[in-house]
């Protein structure tokens, strides 16, 4: 009897699950509405990704999409101008810089709330900033290695006082860890990971269910009202899942990162569109000029003219990067085509023949190097890249490239650790400055993370003093001294500057791509 | 004591140092593979202060030996500990946020596995070496061959890309709310009364369950049908026959009714296999479940999460053998421990 119930029950089960898969299919349109069938009063925007968030706090999180999502539901003193990389005043209204740089008072805006009901004030941002401070999270060194008080001046007037003048702190201020938050719904002296309370943004986060979606609701105590009432943000294991939910309308946006291939098909679509804008993130080779042969200077300078970037970045990436010749991005002050001018557009096999043969190989002593890659970190196309990298060296007749790879953990350790030859890494901004592109990489005590692969005085004197200097134009030129030092000495070379791709229905309005790189969600709308 | 009882004690007692056994091989290996954990948390950019600070926080300064019976220790309190990264939310925590996602993807892929394996299995057994049977048996083998990854991307394709009637990622629409109660939306969206919860929470669970179902298919329809042909050639049956029993009753009441032994046999062996289909599963279709937690978290050296997560999946499956095992004395009676 129990046996005929347990087949009875199977097939029972399969049956009204075959039922119900073949009347839910005949039926889509009436089981799921769509978005636009939604009341007309809620305008919603479906967002998908392969990104993650990390710790929902701006103490902690240090990583591009968590501090995307931070920068739509919270908002520091100042914030980028969209489609220009111009700071303009957010949470404060108007502020004055005295003594040369070293002191900042911020004027807040009056009246705002954050979502607990707690007013902004001088005191509440005082508390944020020292919190930061106080806590030695990830992010801490914004604040810790420039700011030495705090001060409120009165109820909506702050006053931070610096070690020393800093010629970029306004980009500074603006970057998430600098973002109020309420004493009453963070606590002070501990991180608060999953804390959706956030900052005073154009949004505010309504539910967070980690790796399954982050639904955003206007912020009514924010001063300018967003485009779209909700923006519901989809999580994705990989691009292949991306791809396919924005074929079938699952999403209404496909952002980071679908593959270059993808990007090509979908450009095929008529229902969908691709927008493309400029980014500011870009890859490099590091040579470890403490390692043999690459302690040569001839050696790293015959390895960057006969570096191959538009093989790359056509193979590769199917021309979804450009070419790079600086580690400052293109587009930004500062920039010059360093590599380009010293080696040409490149590969320059004659220049780098030349080289090797000075530093004393030959196609019977060959150059006999190791280049590392890490397979998943940047994506799945880094193996082609370093194939790629391997081919155009060894088109010298003169080198011989041993492909070596580890998993990122590993990667990392060994180069912190022993140090890897030669390796290929890759940069998104902290803040949009040249010195975020020089200073990290090039300056003796700054760059330990890569594994100290260069120390050069007197480049050191140069990137500290134009961290110091006022004035644009003598920052500029002293970044332009950088540059051409660092194409001679070729300890880094760039390789290619990143493109932002956004992939939507054809309806989706107000995308704005650029070189700040997070999506403000508050612009986005549906036609 | 009955038997079953002192049968069922000694097995739990047994699973015991099974399970610290899979624990200390698990603890040695995420220490010999490279890759600092703490350096994968704190991202390259940290200073040595921070990850010294880090390591001391996390308890990695400690000799491995120390750490070993720390963490020995606090799995006999039944505590699993922190995980290292995003937050150091309890890893019991983590484990019931992701478990419910995939207990109900393998529940559904397994019912569409026992489904198709037995009405295929028994199609195949009526008529052997029929162009039925054949087919079916085909059908057997190229279903146990194909890989999870592609059945899926083709049935998106199919239905998700081109037809548009089936979602092909997630566990519901995001526009749908479900009062989240058991963790599995099927139950919950029922329990709270929510029918649009349900029926997003159906059409979500199609596809990935269909695609782990039809692999794992293969394996029941080949052993139905070699199961059924046993009996069907017993005396017993025969001597049924010459009574005049009509074929369906003794189909279903007798040949099915006894080939079921091997079956169920089959279920539990077949459960770790699921839990591990499910992460292949889960990956394609962005379930949110153990599976692509726990390859995400060894990425990351994240010790605890990963050493918790098996400690619970070596229960889990311990636990089900020992209760296929109960219910094959329950089923025949024969069977005594």
């Amino acid at each position: 009897m129990a046996r005929t119930t347990l087949i009875a029950i199977i097939v029972a089960v399969v049956i009204i699950a075959v039922a119900a898969g073949y009347f839910l299919m005949q039926k889509p349109s009436e089981i799921t509405p769509p978005p636009e069938e939604k009341p007309p009063e809620e305008k919603v925007i479906i967002i998908g990704t392969t990104d993650k968030v990390t710790d929902l706090d701006p103490a902690m999180a240090y990583d591009f999409f968590t501090w995307e999502v931070l920068s739509n539901v919270g908002e520091g003193f100042f914030k980028y101008e969209p489609e220009t990389l111009e700071l303009v005043p957010g949470l404060a209204e108007s502020y004055e810089v005295q003594e040369g740089g070293k002191v900042w008072i911020l004027k807040l805006r009056k009246g705002l709330k954050f979502r607990d009901g707690t007013e902004l004030t001088a005191e509440a941002a005082k508390w944020s900033i020292e919190r930061v401070a106080r806590i030695e999270g990830d992010p801490a060194w914004f604040v810790t290695d420039f700011v030495d008080k705090v001060e409120v001046v009165d109820k909506y007037t702050l006053k931070i006082t610096l070690f020393q003048p800093v010629a970029f702190y306004k980009a500074v201020l603006a970057v998430p860890t600098y973002f109020p938050i309420s004493p009453n719904s963070y606590p002070a002296d501990e991180i608060s990971p999953d804390n959706t309370a956030g900052g005073i943004g154009p949004y505010y986060i309504e539910k967070f269910v980690r790796d399954q979606e982050l639904v955003l609701k206007a912020n009514p105590n924010y001063y300018e009202k967003p485009k779209t009432d909700k923006i519901i943000i989809k999580f994705y294991k990989d691009a292949t899942a991306l791809r396919l939910a924005i074929e079938s309308g699952e999403i209404d946006i496909a952002w980071r990162t679908l593959n270059p291939s993808d990007i090509v098909d979908l450009k095929k679509k008529e229902d969908l569109q691709v927008i493309e804008g400029k980014g500011a993130f870009i890859r490099y080779i590091v040579f470890n000029s403490r390692i043999p042969p690459l302690d040569n200077k001839l050696v790293r300078q015959a390895l960057a003219a006969a570096l191959d970037r538009k093989a790359i970045v056509d193979k590769v990436f199917l021309g979804t990067v450009t070419p790079l010749y600086s580690l400052v991005p293109a587009g930004m002050w500062g920039h010059i085509d360093a590599f380009k001018d010293k080696y040409g557009e490149g590969p320059n096999y004659d220049l780098a023949k030349q080289l090797l043969q000075q530093a004393g190989y030959s196609e019977t002593n060959k150059l006999k190097i190791e280049l590392w890659y890490t397979p998943s970190h940047y994506g799945s196309t880094e193996a082609d890249v370093a194939a790629v990298i391997k081919e155009s060296w060894e088109k010298t007749g003169m080198v011989e490239v041993e492909i070596k790879s580890a998993e990122w953990s590993t990667y990392i350790e060994l180069t912190r650790g022993q140090g890897l030859p030669v390796t290929l890494y890759g940069w998104y901004p902290d803040y949009l400055d040249p010195d975020n592109f020089l200073f990290p990489f090039l300056h003796t005590d700054s760059n330990r993370w890569l594994g100290k692969p260069y120390s050069n005085p007197d480049l050191d004197v140069i990137l500290e003093e134009a961290q110091v200097e006022t004035d644009k134009s003598k920052r500029a030129d002293l970044y332009a001294e950088a540059q051409r030092i660092l194409a001679d000495d070729a300890p880094i070379v760039p390789i290619f500057q990143g493109k932002l791709f956004i992939v939507a229905k054809k309806n989706v309005k107000g995308i704005v791509l650029d070189p700040y790189m997070l999506l403000r969600y508050w612009l986005i709308y549906k036609e | 004591m009955t038997s079953l009882k002192a049968y069922i004690l000694t097995r739990l007692i047994l699973s015991i140092p099974m399970i610290f056994i899979l624990l200390t091989v698990v603890f040695v290996i995420l220490r010999i593979l490279p890759g600092d954990p703490v350096l994968a948390i704190v991202g390259m950019k940290a200073s040595e202060e921070q990850l010294e600070k880090l390591r001391r926080q996390l308890g990695l300064d400690k000799p491995l030996w120390m750490q070993y019976i720390d963490y020995v220790m606090s799995i006999l309190r039944l505590d699993f500990g922190r995980s290292m990264i995003w937050g150091r939310r309890p890893v019991l925590t983590e484990i019931m946020d992701h478990f419910p996602a995939t207990l109900e993807l393998s529940v559904s892929a397994f019912i569409v596995s026992v489904g198709i394996g037995i009405i295929t299995g028994l199609l195949s057994s009526l008529k052997p070496s029929s162009k039925v049977d054949v087919s079916l048996r085909i059908f057997s083998i190229v279903a146990y061959s194909l890989f999870i990854p592609l059945l899926g991307m083709i049935l998106q394709l199919i239905f998700g890309v081109y037809l548009r009637i089936l979602p092909v990622a997630g566990r519901k629409s995001p526009l749908v709310d479900i009062q989240t109660m058991t963790g599995l939306y099927i139950i919950d969206s029922i329990l709270t009364l929510n029918l649009e919860g349900l029926i997003t929470s159906i059409r979500y669970l199609i596809l990935p369950s269909i695609t782990l179902g039809v692999v794992l298919s293969g394996v029941y329809t080949r052993l139905v049908r070699s199961s059924m042909l046993d009996v069907l050639s017993a005396d017993f049956i025969r001597a049924l026959k010459a009574r005049g029993i009509p074929k369906k009753q003794l189909l279903f009441k007798h040949a099915l009714k006894n080939a079921f032994i091997p079956i169920l046999t089959m279920m539990g062996l077949q459960f770790s296999i699921l839990l591990a289909g499910a992460v292949l599963t889960e990956t394609t279709f962005s379930w949110p479940g153990m599976g692509t937690f726990l390859m995400e978290r060894i990425e990351y050296r994240d010790y605890t999460t990963v050493q918790g997560t098996i400690v619970f999946f070596a229960l889990l499956v311990s636990l089900v053998s020992l209760a296929v095992d109960v219910v094959y004395a329950l089923i025949d009676p024969r069977i005594r421990y």
